[in-house]
């Protein structure tokens, strides 16, 4: 999960993330690069001695200015559309969640076999237990089976929210009237963390989201005790 | 029209460096425009005949693919899983 002056992406929990992280990496390595080469040539030529006040083209250095940009941005380009058409496919899931926004709450419906609803409000700061996260932890969460495609059927109540789990890739808005789907896979058992992302009001910033993945024969078990409990 | 195309010409001969412009943002342009033109004709979401095909998008086959690029679904091997509408 996130954690104070966290620089880069959070460790990634499902495979479509991890190819974002490594997109990420191939293109920050290619602009430092980049910016590197840039600061080195500034630097040396406001800091030189030598004068030429006779230069005024070169046809060598611009056809080589203008080849190497466009091959660096077409291996950018690649990789980009290949993640962008990978993240689109859906890939027969499991299970389908539907998540709603509220002002200020997120509600989940299971409703492949039974009608499990529940709702997910963040637990209060002066609620917290001590093993709980400030902002984050919830009073349920939305448990999902690992290693299985998830479907995500997002919309809203009200106004515009947004669901984002980083650490999963996941992010879509929650827009009231319109139905939207992401489908994700978790590789492995855990509890995850995300927040609202559109601002939606005074307590836009009190709303998280907390998936949690159990294994696939433990799940029945879960959506079970929560028929029981609602 | 076809004065400004000796005029461009004229100056390619003293300055050859400028081609590979030429050939990166012609071609990067001829492609967006053959990809918005697919967009157009083949998209599920663009109806054009309103007569005889008036809802394209409620017409696409289970294995039909309609993005340009797939990366892991190939869509010849899905299955059809569900009734017929």
């Amino acid at each position: 999960m996130a954690y104070p002056l966290q620089l880069g992406l959070q460790d990634a929990t499902s495979p479509v993330m991890e190819e974002l992280i490594q997109f990420h990496d191939h293109t920050l390595m290619i602009a430092l690069l980049v910016s590197t080469m840039v600061f080195y040539t500034i630097l040396t030529s406001v800091t030189t001695k030598l004068t030429n006040k006779n230069m005024l083209d070169s046809q060598g250095i611009e056809t080589i200015w203008t080849i190497a940009p466009a091959l660096i941005l077409i291996l950018i380009a690649m990789p980009s559309l290949r993640v962008l058409y990978m993240m689109d496919e859906v890939n027969n899931p499991h299970l389908t969640v539907k998540t709603i926004g509220h002002q200020w709450y997120w509600s989940y419906e299971y409703t492949d076999y039974k009608n499990l609803e529940f709702d997910s409000y963040m637990i209060p700061t002066q609620d917290l237990i001590p093993r709980q996260f400030r902002l984050f932890d919830t009073d349920h969460r939305m448990v999902v089976p690992t290693d299985s495609p998830v479907r995500m059927l997002i919309t809203a109540d009200d106004v515009i929210h947004s669901t984002a789990v980083p650490t999963l890739g996941v992010k879509m808005d929650a827009i009231p009237g319109r139905l939207n789907q992401t489908t994700f896979v978790v590789s492995h058992p855990g509890v995850f963390y995300g927040q609202c992302s559109e601002i939606c009001g005074a307590n836009h910033s009190f709303m998280p989201i907390t998936v949690e993945a159990i294994p696939l024969i433990h799940f029945e078990d879960w959506s079970t005790s929560m028929l029981a409990k609602i | 029209m076809s004065s400004m195309f000796r005029m461009v010409g004229k100056q390619l001969k003293t300055h050859p460096s400028l081609i590979p412009l030429f050939i990166f943002i012609g071609g990067g342009a001829t492609m967006s425009m053959l990809y918005l033109g697919r967009l157009a004709l083949k998209n599920p979401d663009v109806s054009w005949d309103h007569k005889n095909n008036p809802e394209p998008w409620n017409n696409i086959e289970p294995n039909q693919q309609y993005k340009f690029f797939t990366v892991n679904t190939d869509y010849s091997k899905l299955k059809k899983d569900r009734p017929d509408f």
